[in-house]
């Protein structure tokens, strides 16, 4: 009897180990690579919901400070076993990652999980698409960013100021419509013995959280095009006169900026506007909580925030573009945990995800909830808010093709010798165009 | 009877050339993988078009990546870069390595700290060094644009935002690392002299001149040369710094040839290209090797 017993004993207690064992397998945890920043933090954050309701489903960050997000990620898709389940790609890389098969295609699962009407569909292509408009699609917005401009409303709201910018320009001192406009407050404001500069924005010659980031938005508002969509060509289109009148005003307008401005980007554009070396400043929406932290900022209390102007081109006709950033949510090819993710992905898509995830401060790209009137409340910041609601429909970004890089990198870099006085605007985007002309050559789009 | 003892076991049954190549092999492995492997490796991808991110394989294409290489004026714009860059910044640490050295080279109190502390340069990481010399040099903020403002009255200077001072402001701060080396090879080359060959050149009432011509320097000469190469081929590598300083910048005005490698090949993922570019790099490096270390056999012989 004392046998059986002991035999029935150890018989339950393997029972119970290998059912544990069995339920531990079922766990999954995705691992989801982003850039070190608030964002990356408040989804996984946000990721505790998802693990309620799938308890067999954790999801932890693996994050990578932002200049080295891009090397070391595609490090990992080339060793073939990336570390992570989901990345969370620039919107200009999607090209590369799907040209080298690391992204998971998700063009049935999206027509079966996505309601595209929900969404705007400029960044819901961005983020998700390619090639362009091919229908094939490999991830879902997440994070909406775009370029917005700072501004110090103590100088801005000034009636002396104004009294004077009037009298100087003949207009009335106000948020700028046009960057022609923004060129004249900018000078207005540029005072090199009270240390007072008009305008600072990213200079820097590199191809992300650089010059082509916030030079492509009065670009395109001027009328200026990258290339022919269709033949890829460049040259006379890039360098025609609406490309280089927008490239004079790139160059007119550097001389606003602070000395030494030619590497600028993200941290020192932000210190400037917080030393209140100036008076504006354009930079990608998402970084705007630095501007508004007492702790980081002497004029918190003092700054506003505005729409990126549009411009008026060779024709006369107003146009109005704004800088995409930001990034969608994709799955490694080489992810185990493929159904997972996806799980993931959809719940992210959720009106309740992305009502928290605006309540946290992060853009949504979804249609639905920006057009809510609830919006402007639910977003920690409606001055904010409302620069997301214009911005959001006028959206554009440049080339996602795997060259992206370079021809992004090279436009910077002789945009930067233009400002700099080392060559003229026409050179640089002559340059421009030849270049980029040869890497797509190089890469076989012209054969 | 005592050799059974040592050689037991393992040992006994093992030759001591069977166990000559038993320790061998590791180091060999690790050799043939490491280094001959990827260089092997790397020489062929250098003659294919090839993406190492990409799906396809690579595609031979003869000497077309050295051709484009090499006909392309913003890549000979570098290699000037670069050979500017290293000239400057070798000479000087060279010139300011010597001369502290012969201060150095004396007994006096606090010689031991002294010498430490201008050994400090070296302990750190490049990229905290870059980052320490972007906050001095920084156009606004900067510690050394308050200083020259205030004691000389000299406007703002952006030394690592413009074509005039960048370059310039990456040799400082390679020259404040490095410095300290050449003094550290030249003392050591000094502590060598014999001392007898200055007291009877103090008998002979040689000059002080006579004396560094024709006791310090040739006694000397030897490892500068050796310290001079190893200065040489380590500038030709300088990259962390460029990075975090200027960013290749303004323009492509810094970008020197590890940086530009790097962009080829981890930015443009033009892999073939980059090994290319690799070799071209590593037949200067090999050739200008060879001058100092021919000079220094000649030196020897005689």
């Amino acid at each position: 009897m004392k046998k059986v017993a002991i035999v029935l004993v150890m018989g339950f207690f393997l029972l119970g180990v290998i059912g544990q064992i069995a339920l531990a397998q079922k766990d999954v945890t995705l691992t989801v690579t982003w850039a070190a920043w608030y964002p990356a933090d408040y989804l996984i954050k946000l990721a505790d919901e998802f693990t309620k309701k799938n308890p067999n489903i954790k999801v932890k960050g693996a994050f990578i400070p932002w200049p080295q997000y891009h090397d070391r990620v595609f490090t990992e898709f080339a060793s073939g076993k990336p570390s992570f389940d989901i990345v969370v790609p620039d919107s200009q890389w999607i090209g590369e990652a799907v040209e080298g098969g690391h992204l998971l295609e998700l063009s049935d699962w999206m027509k079966k999980n996505i309601n595209f009407d929900e969404w705007y569909e400029f960044p819901l292509r961005s983020y998700g698409e390619y090639p362009d408009y091919s229908d094939h699609w490999y991830g879902v917005p997440l994070l909406l960013d775009f370029v917005l401009c700072a501004y110090r409303k103590d100088l801005f709201n000034d009636p002396n100021e104004k009294a004077a910018f009037k009298k100087q320009y003949g207009y009335d001192l106000d948020i700028p419509k046009t960057w022609q406009e923004l060129l004249d407050i900018a000078r207005f404001f540029t005072r090199p013995d009270k240390n007072l500069y008009g305008f600072a924005t990213w200079e820097a010659p590199i191809a992300t959280a650089g010059l082509a980031d916030v030079f492509l938005g009065p670009f395109w508002s001027m009328g200026g095009n990258l290339w022919d969509p269709r033949t890829k060509r460049v040259q006379g289109i890039i360098n025609n006169w609406d490309g280089i009148e927008a490239a004079k005003l790139w160059v007119e307008l550097y001389k606003t900026h602070p000395p030494g401005a030619a590497n600028y980007s993200i941290d020192e554009v932000m210190t400037a506007f917080q030393q209140g070396l100036i008076a504006m400043a354009a930079m990608y929406a998402m970084f705007y909580p630095g501007l508004l932290d007492p702790n980081l900022s002497l004029y918190a209390d003092q700054t506003g925030f505005f729409t990126e102007p549009g411009g008026i081109g060779r024709d006369g006709i107003f146009r109005h573009f704004v800088q995409l950033g930001g990034q969608g949510l994709a799955v490694s090819a080489y992810s185990p945990y493929k159904e997972e993710a996806l799980k993931f992905i959809k719940w992210t898509t959720s009106d309740e995800f992305q009502w928290k995830w605006t309540e946290g401060g992060n853009y949504t790209a979804k249609k639905t909830i920006i057009e809510d009137p609830a919006y402007l409340e639910r977003f920690p910041n409606a001055e904010i808010a409302q620069v997301v609601r214009e911005s959001a429909p006028l959206l554009r970004d440049f080339w996602e093709i795997p060259q992206y890089n370079e021809m992004g990198e090279y436009l910077s870099i002789q945009l930067n010798q233009a400002i700099l006085g080392k060559i003229t605007p026409e050179q640089a985007m002559d340059n421009i165009a030849k270049r980029h002309e040869e890497i797509l050559r190089r890469a076989g789009y012209y054969d | 009877m005592k050799e059974r003892k040592i050689r037991g076991g393992f040992g006994r049954r093992v030759s001591d050339n069977a166990l000559k190549i038993y320790f061998l092999v590791p180091t060999f492995a690790l050799l043939l993988f490491m280094i001959i492997f990827p260089l092997i490796w790397s020489l062929y991808l250098s003659f294919t078009r090839y993406n190492a991110v990409a799906q396809a394989p690579p595609q031979f294409v003869g000497l077309k990546n050295y051709a484009r290489l090499l006909s392309d004026p913003e890549v000979w714009a570098r290699f000037v870069i670069t050979g500017k860059f290293v000239a400057l910044a070798v000479l000087i640490e060279f010139a300011l390595g010597f001369v502290l050295a012969l201060l150095l080279n004396r007994e006096f109190k606090g010689k031991g700290i002294i010498t430490t502390l201008y050994l400090l340069p070296m302990m750190f990481s490049p990229v905290v060094i870059g980052k320490f010399f972007a906050f001095i040099l920084d156009t606004n903020w900067g510690i050394l644009n308050y200083i020259l403002g205030i004691l000389f009255g000299i406007p703002k200077i952006a030394w690592t935002t413009s074509y005039k001072w960048a370059l310039y402001s990456l040799v400082i701060a390679d020259v404040w690392i490095w410095t300290p080396f050449m003094l550290l090879l030249t003392l050591a080359g000094l502590s060598t002299v014999p001392r007898y060959l200055y007291e009877a050149a103090e008998v002979d009432r040689a000059s002080g001149w006579f004396k560094f011509r024709y006791i310090t320097l040739p006694h000397i000469f030897p490892l500068l040369i050796l310290a001079l190469l190893f200065r040489t081929m380590d500038a030709f590598r300088f990259f962390d710094i460029v990075y975090v300083l200027t960013g290749g910048g303004p323009g492509y005005s810094t970008q020197i040839l590890p940086y530009y490698l790097y962009k080829l090949a981890f930015q443009y993922w033009y892999t073939g290209e980059s090994c290319a570019l690799a070799y071209i790099f590593l037949i200067i490096i090999i050739a200008l090797s060879n001058i100092y270390v021919n000079y220094l056999n000649k030196l020897r012989a005689v």
